[in-house]
């Protein structure tokens, strides 16, 4: 094997493992990223409670029937959280997501009490359409700390049906 | 024993079956108990139509793997043997792709979409699919790999790649989801999720070519060729999938086809080369890499290297990429490019520039070998052919010559002789550093069938 040869093959080597560098250094700031966004050790004990998800009227601005976790994509729903079983010190917001990682519908940040006269948290129709999209959302009811989200105190899943 | 092969092994010392297979067959046991046992906890758990879809793939998974196997012990069998074992192997093969398509279409995304729309967007992606993988092979401009491998690296990544990430993206996702706050920290779960487990199910099927098809596997050049293949076929079936699901949820908003639509476009035209394809082949490039370098311990950071960059492209696109918000103006659609460009361009990039110094690196080498077998006297490559073989243009100029001449027929059998040519100066390379276990004969046995090609050409 020429030296030639042999310094070309070593030039891509260490090529490769500069990028492997590069690598390590993605994957460390992407765990620094989830670290920061859920700190370990952020357990206040607080639990809020969801009296369910009912289907929701926006004209009346009412629920009605059953709790469910199932809806048609043409039924508008909320939940509805008892602010009251949270403890009054925390910062608090509820959201819903959609199955897309957008928020569809929130309520707060503030306090459990400052929030206790807007028990519904009900979905939003995306801007443009004439229903909710069909999928699976998430309901969290979530502390805040320093305006970041940082635990989850309460969590519902509801799935919108395709037809 | 030693006779069975083509060419036949004299050294006493090399084994027909070395110690890599060994490994290569350990790994393939595990994934086909990987599959099994995620196909039933799929099934058991889920108890979805989808999953059952999983249970019911297990027979079209066995189908393939027979069919792989048989295909690849072919190569090693004598031309009288051989054709059977194609046939046989191709037979089995594509049962276990049709059986498959079959049960995805009629399972998965008939239930969301209606067949017609799957057929339409499996056909969309087809094409592009296709010339994708086209580029692909014909990146290694010095010596390309057989059709046949390349295939059968797509259809890992189509097939059994997306086969083997089902149950662990489940677990995982379903685990996140319950437990995690929604949000960049959730994203950075399912980025870590996806760069992973894809990442190291896609690379498992260059892995098995490294180690099985070492004959086929020279170079840091075809690693990438293989890792994009797999990547590419694994992109296909992903396409596909989003392209039905997207379609089904905004369908009823009569967006369901510029849903569709915008998503064939960012998967299979602008992140055709971009996404899968440049990840999947940055493992390929270390296996490649591996395949020449002569210490154990700088093999195996070659290959983690090329793992470790493939998981961090794919991971930073799965979790930064909602960082550069998509507007629902005009500009948007400026946006969607710039995303991709700004994200992966700087990976493809890289992955171009190993890509380029390989292929200078190679050619360099074949042509040293060119020269020193046209030198020897041989006959098998003459001086004055030294230049056209270097060249693909010279070389593509040269068979179309003889297509003039002597039609479609005398363009094949130069294209053989060329090819055979190639493999010459390839084997002569790898046995002058060393890094092949194949008996000298092979090289003598390549050696006569250039001449016989010439011959052949001559006669004809």
């Amino acid at each position: 094997m020429s030296v030639v040869t042999y310094d070309q093959l070593r030039v891509l080597y260490r090529t490769l493992l500069v990028l492997a560098t590069v690598g390590v250094v993605i994957l460390a700031v992407g765990l620094v990223e989830f670290v920061y966004f859920e700190p370990p050790g952020q357990t206040s004990g607080a639990q809020a409670h969801i009296d369910g998800v009912f289907q929701y009227s926006p004209t009346s601005g009412a629920v009605s029937g059953p709790d469910r976790s199932e809806f048609g994509r043409t039924e508008q729903f909320a939940a509805r959280v008892d602010w009251a079983s949270i403890p009054a010190g925390l910062t608090v917001d509820a959201r819903w997501y959609d199955s897309f990682g957008a928020v569809e519908g929130e309520v707060g940040p503030g306090s459990p009490t400052d929030l206790g006269g807007q028990p519904l948290v009900p979905v939003t129709v995306p801007q443009g359409f004439h229903y909710v999209l069909p999928g699976r959302y998430s309901f969290v009811v979530e502390r805040l700390s320093n305006g970041v989200p940082v635990e989850v105190l309460g969590r519902r899943f509801v799935v919108v049906d395709r037809s | 024993m030693i006779y069975t092969t083509n060419p036949p092994a004299a050294d006493p010392q090399s084994r027909l079956r070395p110690g890599r297979y060994g490994i290569a067959i350990v790994i393939a046991a595990v994934v086909v108990l990987a599959l099994v046992a995620s196909s039933i906890l799929n099934y058991v758990y889920l108890d979805s139509i989808p999953s059952r879809a999983s249970l019911y793939g297990l027979l079209a998974v066995a189908l393939i793997t027979l069919g792989t196997y048989i295909l690849v012990r072919a190569f090693n069998r004598d031309r009288a043997i051989r054709r059977k074992q194609l046939i046989r192997a191709s037979v089995l093969i594509g049962l276990g792709v049709l059986l498959w398509l079959l049960l995805i279409d009629v399972f998965v995304f008939t239930q969301s979409a209606g067949p017609a729309v799957a057929a339409t967007c499996a056909l969309a992606c087809l094409p592009t699919t296709a010339f994708g993988l086209f580029v692909v092979r014909r990146m290694d401009r010095n010596h390309k790999e057989p059709w046949r491998l390349v295939l059968v690296a797509a259809a890992w990544g189509a097939i059994v790649a997306t086969s083997l990430v089902v149950w662990g993206e489940t677990i995982w996702e379903s685990s996140a989801q319950h437990n995690l706050v929604p949000g960049p920290g959730l994203d950075a779960s399912l980025a870590f999720m996806a760069g992973i487990l894809e990442e190291l199910a896609k690379g498992l099927a260059v892995v098995l070519l490294y180690l099985v098809m070492r004959n086929e596997f020279d170079d840091i050049v075809d690693g990438i060729v293989y890792g994009a293949a797999v990547g590419l076929g694994f992109n296909f079936l992903e396409s596909v999938s989003y392209m039905t699901n997207l379609y089904s949820i905004f369908s009823a908003e009569n967006y369901g086809a510029v849903a569709a639509g915008l998503q064939w476009y960012g998967r299979q035209v602008l992140g055709l080369f971009f996404g899968h394809a440049t990840y999947t082949a940055f493992i390929g490039a270390g296996l490649g890499l591996a395949r020449q370098l002569p210490g154990r311990r700088q093999k195996v950071l070659s290959i983690a290297g090329g793992f470790l960059i493939a998981i961090a492209g794919h991971f930073s696109w799965d979790a930064w990429a909602t960082f550069f918000p998509i507007q629902n103006t005009l500009f948007g659609l400026v946006e969607i490019h710039l995303r991709t460009l700004i994200m992966t361009g700087p990976f493809t990039a890289a992955l171009i520039a190993l890509l380029l110094s390989g292929i200078n690196y190679e050619g360099h080498n074949m042509l040293e070998q060119m020269r020193k077998e046209a030198a020897s006297g041989s006959g098998a490559i003459l001086a004055q052919e030294v230049p056209v073989l270097a060249s693909p243009m010279r070389r593509l100029r040269q068979r179309l010559q003889a297509f003039e001449r002597m039609g479609f027929a005398g363009y094949l059998k130069v294209s053989r002789l060329q090819t055979a040519q190639l493999d010459l100066a390839m084997e002569r390379w790898h046995r002058e550093r060393q890094e092949t276990d194949t008996p000298f004969e092979a090289e003598d046995q390549l050696r006569r069938r250039v001449l016989e090609l010439r011959h052949w050409i001559a006669t004809g």
